[in-house]
């Protein structure tokens, strides 16, 4: 979003046909991230090396890390011939300059157009150059069918698939899958299992490789993310907890090993929220047969005291809240849990199950007023629903920003991307530890609200005065 | 400064043979005994190298169309193309008299999202429904379509789809076939966007336009309002700018930027087929100038003073130099005490690499290493090498308009500036007209240049040359952060700017001193190693 000095007039209209400041970005994207939760990985675009380059961008802009996205860089000639012999060159050059231990490739709209079989390009890769020690893993990531939020999904699948086996040896691990989240939250999440004792596997774990310390050495690799080890063993685990409630089947990483490989499901909404990190306490309990460890029972009973006392301002807020139905869900849970009744609930995402999510959820409360519902959502539908909800502050990611500019709508940013505050990873909500700061940024945002129209509201009364006694000359009251 | 030879053999090692033939011929090491070597630029990164280019739509779309505040812009194709075009070049736009608020849709980004059934059956129908949507809700002036790398494969024909929208509305709707795919970096772009802008915008406006000395500044794209201090100083002195090209620029005045007496270039790259297609056209002489540092504005607006050789206009130029300097002097001075002898590398675009090296130079600081990410060997080199560029597969496809003199707006360059032809062949001998020397000329010896620089040579170079400050675009910006080196973002100042000019040149000159003294870097070493250290093995 640009920080452009206009304010534009409150048009709320939308052209349906037209996605007008759009609200999510496209399918490599999230497989990108998702490959960088994988240890010693390299992404790769294959496609032209504009989509490449933006997909850095965007996630240089949010993650503020280097961030190396390799491209095939495909011109006009292959366009009509083909990205065959670029990609093995692609191939070629980053296993020489990386030399990564695995090699996600992603598709980008003009290779999916030009129809490219990665499957066949990779198996006579793998012919001419003999036993090589990366590994290839292909994703089909076409953005004209869905999002950033599909891809993620879709490659977090499809790198368990790559390393699936049936000859897996059972054993008591088990799997924890998230969906795109900040690092600060797989670090919170990684804790609490930790905490709690229990042996597991978090895919994709970006939590350090895209949030490096700093360590006076670029290493071209960053140290962390899920080794290809562990990977491998998920198919072979106790059970697997997957925050992935809105996630749909077809491209569902948890479904996926228990429809293959019989490793039961656990789908769960994120820990944000009480009800919500009840849920994956409880599923912890029932795993593992111990009872909830005292210091997280602590955190548990700060935050259940901490909402009692900001009740008397979260009571009057109506968030508008927008981004992933993942994290979309969410926070839409714990607001209801606050008394903040969700104005509006959007998400740009089409190919989700949030609507249903969102339709038991808002059951199970008992709002009179029902939040606005928007799926493949873009800024020009949010803007209006809000304005016309009411909405007096709003949950979600920078894309949002003219809601502030043009409507002094704040927003408590969350989410990806987050381009125009700093710390867009950093971002903490998860656990009752989590939940808790959350809920202060969230309060906080409404007083600061409030406490500076209260001063424009003092000033204009007292201009008034002034204004009264200018008038009808010195009076006293 | 001298710098020592650099073993370009032994920078590149881990490349393959031929990625290092290849890059060789990118890189030159300045040799002050010698000429000019020639330096590849303007061809193909090599696949799965990474670099910083982006895309022929990123250069028309991003770069050149995007920032007209008063045209719609569609992008056409699936979301990903247009929403990472959006607004990330912070090029500021305001309303003026001629074009109100509500004309004003910079800040907005809109896309056909394509999706699949649009890919398979075409996408013809839904631009032009869009089109219609979009002039029922805004009525806007005029529309751009761009395209994006799917619609060349699916066949849409956007010549056809705009026509038929411009008489449906009576408004006119432009295309850019500027597929992502097409030439080898943003550079095609901005060609394809120059060669619309020219055929179909400039020239249409019938509005006389009145002013004593008429410019255009074009190749300014206002980020963080550096458009706005340069008008400003402009105004000063008595000049009137029709138009930018084209930060915070209007359809309307674009419209008849053929008025002008001047045109003033300051991005080469992006804009020069512009200057270069006015002057054959109209006539119109064009000058290089550089609004980035101080000296270098002072030698600009001389240069641009001289051009029209009017006594009055030259003593105004004077005493606003003269006022600006005295004002923003004493900070300067401050600031240079912090930057003074420090050492930069400068990886950013077409031409700000250049720029930039004089602001520095104006606080003491040199450039060791310098690089575009997509000019082309005249950038490096100078003009003169125009004629001698081969041209390649790659450049052909970017189709060249053919333009001759206007027959009835053409006037010979001397009249434009309102000279006698003598004046002004002697104004033509001194080699500032239409000229651009390139980047070589302000090359400390010694130092590098460097054509589409990739990650792992940026990370060689610094290992090599210990600059103590970075100016580059924000992809590679933390990489130099984690070596410990601090860095400015070029492409959109950190959120920071104006930099132009004699203001622009302090707020720079304060960001750069503050990146330079960040405490931060102070504390790397904890107290305990530190004690270590001191106490001896
Ligand atoms: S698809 Fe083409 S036009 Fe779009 S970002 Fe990629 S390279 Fe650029
Ligand atoms: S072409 Fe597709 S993959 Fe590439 S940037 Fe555009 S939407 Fe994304």
């Amino acid at each position: 979003m640009p920080d452009s000095n206009h304010t534009s007039s409150n048009r709320t209209d939308t052209a349906k046909q037209v996605n007008e400041n759009q609200c999510h970005m496209c399918m490599p994207l999230g497989g990108v991230i998702a490959f960088k939760g994988v240890e010693g990985s390299m992404a790769l675009v294959h496609g032209s090396q504009g989509c490449s380059t933006y997909m850095r961008l965007t996630n240089v802009e949010h993650y503020h890390e280097p961030i190396d996205v390799a491209s095939s860089s495909l011109n006009e000639k292959q366009t009509i011939y083909g990205g065959e012999k670029n990609l093995k060159k692609a191939l070629d050059n980053v296993r020489r300059v990386y030399n990564p231990k695995v090699i996600g490739i992603l598709t980008t709209c003009l290779t999916e157009t030009m129809g490219e079989d990665l499957n066949r390009i990779i198996a006579s890769y793998k012919a001419e150059k003999g036993e090589i020690y990366t590994d290839i893993i292909p994703v089909s990531t076409p953005s004209y069918d869905k999002s950033h939020t599909e891809g993620f999904w879709t490659a977090t699948r499809d790198i368990i698939a790559h390393y699936a086996r049936k000859d897996i040896a059972y054993h008591r691990k088990i799997n924890v899958i998230v969906p795109h989240i900040s690092t600060a939250d797989i670090k919170a999440i990684k804790l609490i299992l930790d905490t709690w004792g229990v042996d597991y596997t978090l895919l994709p774990d970006y939590s350090m490789t895209l949030d490096r310390p700093f360590a006076g050495k670029y290493a071209k690799i960053p140290e962390g993310g899920t080794s290809t080890a562990d990977i491998a063993e998920m198919s072979g685990g106790l059970v697997t907890i997957q925050f992935g409630l809105t996630c749909e089947e077809s491209i569902s990483p948890g479904h996926y090993l228990e429809e293959n490989f019989g490793v039961p499901l656990i789908n769960l909404p994120l820990p944000i929220g009480i009800g919500n990190t009840d849920m994956f306490m409880d599923a912890l309990a029932r795993i593992t047969g111990k009872t909830m460890p005292k210091n997280l029972g602590y955190e548990r009973g700060w935050l259940i005291d901490a909402m009692a006392d900001s009740h008397k301002y979260n009571a009057s807020a109506r968030p508008a809240i927008y981004g992933e139905p993942e994290l979309v869900y969410a926070y839409a849970s714990l607001c209801l849990e606050n008394g903040s009744v969700p104005s509006v609930i959007a998400s740009g995402s089409v190919h989700s199950r949030l609507a249903p999510a969102l339709d038991r959820l808002l059951e199970e409360s008992d709002c009179d007023e029902m939040p606005v519902i928007l799926e493949g959502a873009d800024f020009s539908m949010i803007e209006a629903a809000a304005l016309e909800t009411g909405a007096n502050i709003a949950i979600g990611h920078s894309g949002g920003r003219l809601l502030t500019e043009n409507h002094d709508i704040r927003i408590v940013r969350a989410g990806f991307p987050i381009h125009d505050r700093e710390g867009g990873q950093r971002i903490l909500s998860a656990g009752y530890a989590g939940t808790l700061t959350f809920l202060d940024r969230f309060t906080n945002t409404l007083l600061e609200k409030k406490h500076s129209s209260y001063r424009e509201l003092r000033k204009q009364e007292l201009l008034s005065k002034i204004a009264a006694v200018t008038e009808t000359g010195f009076t006293t009251e | 400064m001298t710098l020592s030879k650099v073993d370009m053999d032994e920078l590149m090692a881990p490349f393959p043979d031929k990625v290092v033939r290849n890059r060789k011929k990118h890189i030159v090491q300045k040799d002050c005994t010698e000429s000019c070597q020639q330096i590849e630029a303007n061809t193909r990164t090599v696949p799965g190298i990474i670099t910083q280019r982006g895309c022929c739509y990123a250069g028309c779309k991003g770069v050149v169309v995007g920032p007209i505040k008063d045209m719609v812009t569609i992008t056409h194709g699936p979301i990903g193309c247009a929403y990472y075009s959006w607004g990330t070049r912070r090029n500021k736009i305001r309303a003026d008299d001629n074009t109100p608020a509500e004309d004003l849709y910079g800040a907005m980004c809109f896309s056909t999202d394509m999706q699949e059934s649009d890919i398979v059956f075409g996408g013809e129908k839904k631009l032009a429904k869009m089109i219609d949507e979009i002039v029922g809700i805004f009525h806007p002036r005029a529309i751009n379509i761009c395209a994006t790398c799917p619609i060349g494969l699916i066949g849409d024909d956007l010549g056809a789809v705009s026509k038929a929208a411009e008489e449906r509305h009576g408004i006119q709707v432009l295309h850019y076939d500027c597929e992502g795919y097409k030439g080898v970096s943003q550079s095609a772009g901005h060609h394809i966007a120059n060669n619309q802008i020219m055929e179909h915008i400039i020239g249409k406006g019938t509005d006389k336009v009145d002013g004593k000395y008429l410019v255009n500044f074009l190749g300014e794209y206002n980020i963080g309002g550096d458009a706005w201090e340069i008008e400003k100083l402009l105004e000063q002195i008595g000049y009137k700018i029709v138009s930018t090209l084209t930060g915070d620029s209007a359809y309307v005045n674009i419209r008849n930027m053929h008025q002008v007496h001047l045109n003033l270039v300051q991005c080469h790259r992006s804009i020069n087929y512009i200057a270069d297609m006015m002057e054959t056209k109209y006539g119109t002489p064009w000058l290089k100038v550089n609004f980035i540092g101080i000296e270098a504005t002072i030698e600009s607006l001389r240069d641009i003073a001289q051009c029209f050789g009017d006594k009055d206009l030259i003593k105004r130029t004077e005493f606003v130099i003269e006022k600006e300097l005295a004002a923003v002097t004493p900070e300067i001075e401050r600031y240079k005490k912090i930057c003074n002898g420090k050492s930069a590398f400068a990886f950013v675009g077409g031409s700000r690499s250049h720029h930039y090296q004089y602001l520095l130079r104006d606080l003491g600081m040199d450039v060791t290493v310098a690089g575009y990410e997509f000019a082309h060997r005249d950038d490096y080199e100078g003009r003169e090498v125009i004629p001698t560029i081969k041209s390649d597969a790659d450049s052909r496809n970017i189709p060249e308009l053919h333009i001759e003199a206007d027959q009835e707006m053409y006037e010979e360059p001397h009249i434009h500036l309102k000279m006698s032809k003598e004046k002004y062949d002697e104004l033509v001998a001194s080699g500032k007209l239409g000229n651009y020397e390139g980047m070589y000329p302000d090359m400390v010896d010694g130092g590098i240049m460097i054509d589409d620089a990739n990650h792992y040579e940026t990370e060689e170079l610094i290992e090599i040359f210990k600059p103590d400050l970075i100016f580059t675009g924000i992809k590679d910006k933390y990489i130099s952060h984690k070596m410990g080196v601090p860095s400015k973002q070029m492409h959109s100042y950190d959120y920071s700017g104006p930099y132009t000019c004699f203001r622009g040149a302090v707020t720079f000159a304060e960001d750069v001193a503050n990146a330079l003294s960040t405490p931060a870097w102070k504390m790397i070493t904890p107290p305990w190693d530190k004690a270590d250290i001191e106490g001896g093995e």
